[in-house]
Parts: structure tokens; C-alpha cells; sequence
């Protein structure tokens, strides 16, 4: 399904220093938008789940010493680009979102999942969806 | 637990990570009235994670409020993208917050019938502000709040 464009055009994205605020806001923009996009309520929680593994991990694995997130709502649809993250971060940070016990959460819940190198960056493309009828 | 490599989530601590963590925020959205709630989400996180006290949450709310909400209103003109930015920049004494645009600039809109409320709303409650109009398009409000203790003399 491809998604109208939005009346406005403009980017949404966040950029927060890798710090202790990561996780609450990353969580709180991530829900909003996961609402907005009418994912029902199981998606919307997958989604605030892979946002905390997200501000957890990839502190470690960015290039300026902030986590940078935009994002590409749709209908029924979440998609984060997270980056700029430094050379292997993406595989990286996905292997860091292993639970032990549980596996790995992000690929588990992630409809996409892809590490997009661009340059001597890259970025970890990753897409919630809800494709079941309500 | 085992010798895996992988850690438990909850372990981990970001802030042992880097000495001097900065807590700088920068949001982007689109200059629509349903982001000033995203925007009064992001606020409120900040807030709860700083440990700020309820009079000055409520103060940085009211005046953010404000001024994303003259963004979206006054901004851009009707049918015309545009994007809002908040910086939050808190520091150990104050908490800085710009409110950015690329629009038509601080000045009369045909869409309102003469100042309103908003910016002296803010001048009244921030400790400061500072209002420009950028070169290429825009305005930017940059706020200051001094960082209070609960029960501290005014």
C-alpha cells in the first residue's frame, strides 16, 4: 500500500544527546505518532517497545553523540530512520537489542528492518505496520 | 544470567557512558495543531526526566504552547507546508527553549485583526525572551526559565 503524502511535507524528527532523556522522549514521540497512524493498541505498545530498545542501544553506536530519529507515518504505518549511526552501528545496535531468553526484540516486531550505508554513515531503516483488518 | 554477550535492557547505564551527558533536545514536526500536543508530550517527558517542579512545568508548557501555536497559526500562509522546531537547551541554573520557523516572519498576519495575547503571555511568565526575525524568512523565539526550587522564594 503506498501512503498518500500528508498535507504538509515538512520532516518530523528528533534529535536528542545521548543521555538519560533519550528514552522518554524517543518513547513519548514514538507513541504519539503510532497513534496518530491509528496502529491498534498491541502495534502502538510494539512500537514504544523498539523506540526504548532503540534510545537504550544506540547511544553507543552514533556518530555526533546524538540520536537522531525521523520519522514517516502513514496509514497504519511507522517508519523510523535512525542515524546518523558510524560504520557497522546498524548491525550493531540491532545485535545489542538482543534479550537473552527472548531473542531479538526489533527484528521480532519490525515489518522492515535494514541497515542503509550512506557514505561513511549509516542508518537503520525500521517500519511497523498493522496490515490486519480492525 | 548467562555468559551471553547481549545484556538485559534495563541494565544498561547511558549516562556512566559519557561523563558530561548533555540533555539537549531538538524536535522537529510539521506546523500542524495536532503536533503542539506531540510537542506538550515531549515537554512533559523532559520535565518528569529533569525532575522540574510542577509550577515551572506548567509555566514551560503554557508559553511553549504559545508559541508553537502562533507558528502554526501565523507562520505559513494557508495550504503552505512548513515546519516548527523546539530546541531545549537545560542547563543547572535555567531551562533555554527556542521556538523556530522558516515562515513570513514575525509581523501583522491577514489572518489576525491585531496582536494577541500570546507573546506578552510569554514575556509575563518566562524569565526572559527573545524575539527575532531571520534574515531569510522565519522568527525565533528563545525562552528563559530559571530553575526553581520547590518552596524557594520567588
Amino acid at each position: 500500500m503506498t501512503s498518500e503524502p500528508a498535507d504538509n511535507d515538512a520532516p518530523t524528527t528528533v534529535s536528542i544527546a545521548a543521555g538519560p532523556l533519550v528514552g522518554p522522549i524517543l518513547r513519548r514521540v514514538v507513541g504519539m505518532l503510532a497513534a496518530r497512524a491509528d496502529l491498534p493498541l498491541d502495534r502502538l505498545d510494539d512500537a514504544v517497545l523498539v523506540a526504548d530498545l532503540i534510545a537504550a542501544r544506540a547511544p553507543a553506536h552514533v556518530l555526533h553523540g546524538t540520536v537522531d530519529v525521523a520519522f514517516e507515518p502513514g496509514p497504519r504505518t511507522l517508519s523510523l530512520r535512525v542515524g546518523p549511526l558510524r560504520p557497522g552501528g546498524g548491525d550493531a545496535l540491532v545485535v545489542d537489542a538482543a534479550v537473552p531468553g527472548v531473542g531479538n526484540v526489533i527484528e521480532q516486531l519490525a515489518d522492515e528492518l535494514r541497515v542503509s550505508p550512506e557514505g561513511e554513515r549509516e542508518y537503520l531503516l525500521v517500519r511497523l505496520e498493522y496490515a490486519g483488518t480492525s | 544470567m548467562g555468559s551471553s554477550a547481549t545484556q538485559p535492557l534495563r541494565s544498561v547505564d547511558m549516562t556512566a557512558r559519557h561523563e558530561t551527558p548533555r540533555t539537549d533536545v531538538k524536535l522537529t514536526l510539521p506546523a500542524v495543531p495536532e503536533n503542539v500536543a506531540v510537542v506538550r508530550h515531549v515537554l512533559g517527558a523532559f520535565a518528569e526526566s529533569m525532575r522540574l517542579p510542577d509550577e515551572l512545568i506548567e509555566d514551560l508548557r503554557l508559553a511553549v504552547t504559545e508559541a508553537c501555536t502562533n507558528v502554526v497559526r501565523h507562520a505559513y500562509p494557508a495550504g503552505e507546508p512548513g515546519a516548527v522546531e523546539i530546541s531545549i537547551e537545560p542547563r543547572e541554573d535555567r531551562v533555554r527553549i527556542v521556538v523556530a520557523d522558516t515562515g513570513r516572519g514575525i509581523g501583522t498576519s491577514a489572518d489576525t485583526s491585531g496582536p494577541g495575547l500570546g507573546l506578552p503571555l510569554i514575556a509575563a511568565i518566562a524569565d526572559s525572551i527573545d524575539l527575532q526575525s531571520a534574515p531569510g524568512g522565519g522568527s525565533r523565539v528563545a525562552m528563559v526559565f530559571g530553575r526553581r526550587d520547590p518552596g524557594q522564594a520567588a
